[in-house]
């Protein structure tokens, strides 16, 4: 049953091995904090559905499947989005039009149709759980690395005195702004799906001629 | 028939439980939210205009000065408060800006947008309205990257739209600062 929580962390990692997820994770990775952001709200999400899915899979009709999935998914999103507005403004703002979009996250009807749809409760938890923290793990990866070179900073929430922001030396005064834009997401995510293939595939298999 | 009948049955009852939902957790969290969104227009009138009495809102028929404020110091009319609508990357940009009676830009704020975060989100940072602040009197505010110092050029790049959008909001800001002055 553990292994319904581990695989989605390495073995079957949502953004760099499956390629799901990928719209926000290019969006959002600009700063450290909208990734601690989305991702807490898509393992929310993605924990709420597909137990819903799960529970509701012999009610709702093979037929007209995606469209349940979708008002379940995007009931869930608006739940989050109202509840972060309310208790959480500044990270809400800081968002900006990610939230809504986590409906259309392919990671969640992915994991909906691919899995909830088929397992019990308890293994669409762990499922959600381990593909959710593989997102998010690799989304704070990928933002650190973009905000790092194009900014100079890491960003995280306030806290006390700390105002959240973490200057990198030598890099703060000249950063590599492309890295900021979108072009310079798919380049860091093309570079680390690289690395990660070359390591868990043989140079044949991952299509590399060394 | 039947058959579809009892599909349509189920949907209707999946989507009459999500909508229960949904109103449940509008009903908790709406009046937080009106009373967030409150204090956050509040804070923003006291940033622009720190001394003096902020008075009532006053409409406009205008699709992008929306609305403005007389700020009354002493009773006489000093300066005025902006309710101002742009247009950005991502939808419209509500703008908050303060302008001196000639017109002249004293200070503003980025309310309520849906830009990029760590692109046009930038604009909501401390120290991007700097560009602007003394324009629209005399001066004309900034619209376009090459009437920027090139410093100010470079913080701008990757998010021009928003810059544009913000830019043209406050300029048209200014003009009705004037137009009502000369009506005063």
């Amino acid at each position: 049953m553990i292994k319904e929580f581990t695989k989605g962390i390495i073995k079957e990692n949502p953004i760099f091995v499956i390629m799901l997820g990928l719209c926000p994770t290019l969006g959002v990775s600009t700063q450290v904090i909208n990734s601690l952001g989305m991702g807490a709200g898509v393992i929310f999400v993605l924990t709420g559905s597909n137990i819903f899915i799960s529970l509701l899979k012999n009610f709702i009709p093979e037929n007209v499947r995606i469209p349940a999935y979708v008002v379940v998914i995007a009931s869930f999103v608006t739940i989050v989005q109202m509840v972060m507005q309310a208790a959480a403004p500044s990270l809400y703002d800081s968002l900006g039009v990610y939230v809504p979009l986590i409906v259309v996250n392919c990671i969640i009807l992915g994991r909906a149709e691919a899995f909830a749809n088929k397992n019990t409760v308890l293994a669409s938890i762990l499922d959600a759980l381990g593909m959710g923290l593989g997102f998010t793990l690799s989304l704070l990866l990928v933002s650190l690395i973009r905000e790092v070179l194009a900014a100079g900073t890491i960003t995280l929430f306030p806290m006390g005195g700390f105002d959240g922001v973490i200057e990198v030396p030598g890099l703060v005064n000249a950063p590599v702004r492309i890295i900021g834009l979108a072009s310079g997401a798919l380049l860091v995510v093309g570079y680390l799906k690289a690395l990660i293939d070359l390591k868990q595939k043989s140079p044949e298999k991952a299509g590399c001629h060394l | 028939m039947k058959e579809i009948a009892a599909i349509g049955a189920r949907l209707t009852i999946i989507c009459a439980a999500a909508a229960l939902v949904l109103g449940v957790v509008n009903h908790f969290t709406a009046p937080r939210i009106a009373f967030l969104q409150e204090e956050k227009v509040k804070n923003a009138l006291k940033q622009i205009a720190p001394e003096g009495e902020i008075g009532e809102a006053r409409p406009l028929d205008d699709p992008v000065v929306l609305s403005y404020y007389p700020v009354v110091l002493n009773g006489e009319t000093v300066s005025y408060i902006v309710e101002l609508k742009g247009q950005g990357y991502g939808g419209d940009l509500q703008i908050l800006a303060g302008y001196r009676r000639d017109g002249e830009l004293t200070a503003a704020v980025l309310m309520a947008n849906g830009e990029t975060p760590g692109l046009g989100k930038n604009a909501e940072k401390a120290g991007y309205m700097d560009k602007f602040i003394g324009t629209g009197g005399e001066r004309p505010v900034p619209v376009k990257k090459t009437q920027l110092l090139p410093q100010e050029a470079e913080g701008v790049s990757g998010s021009t739209v928003t810059f544009g959008g913000i830019a043209r909001a406050l300029s048209a800001g200014a003009e009705e600062v004037k137009l009502l002055e000369d009506l005063r």
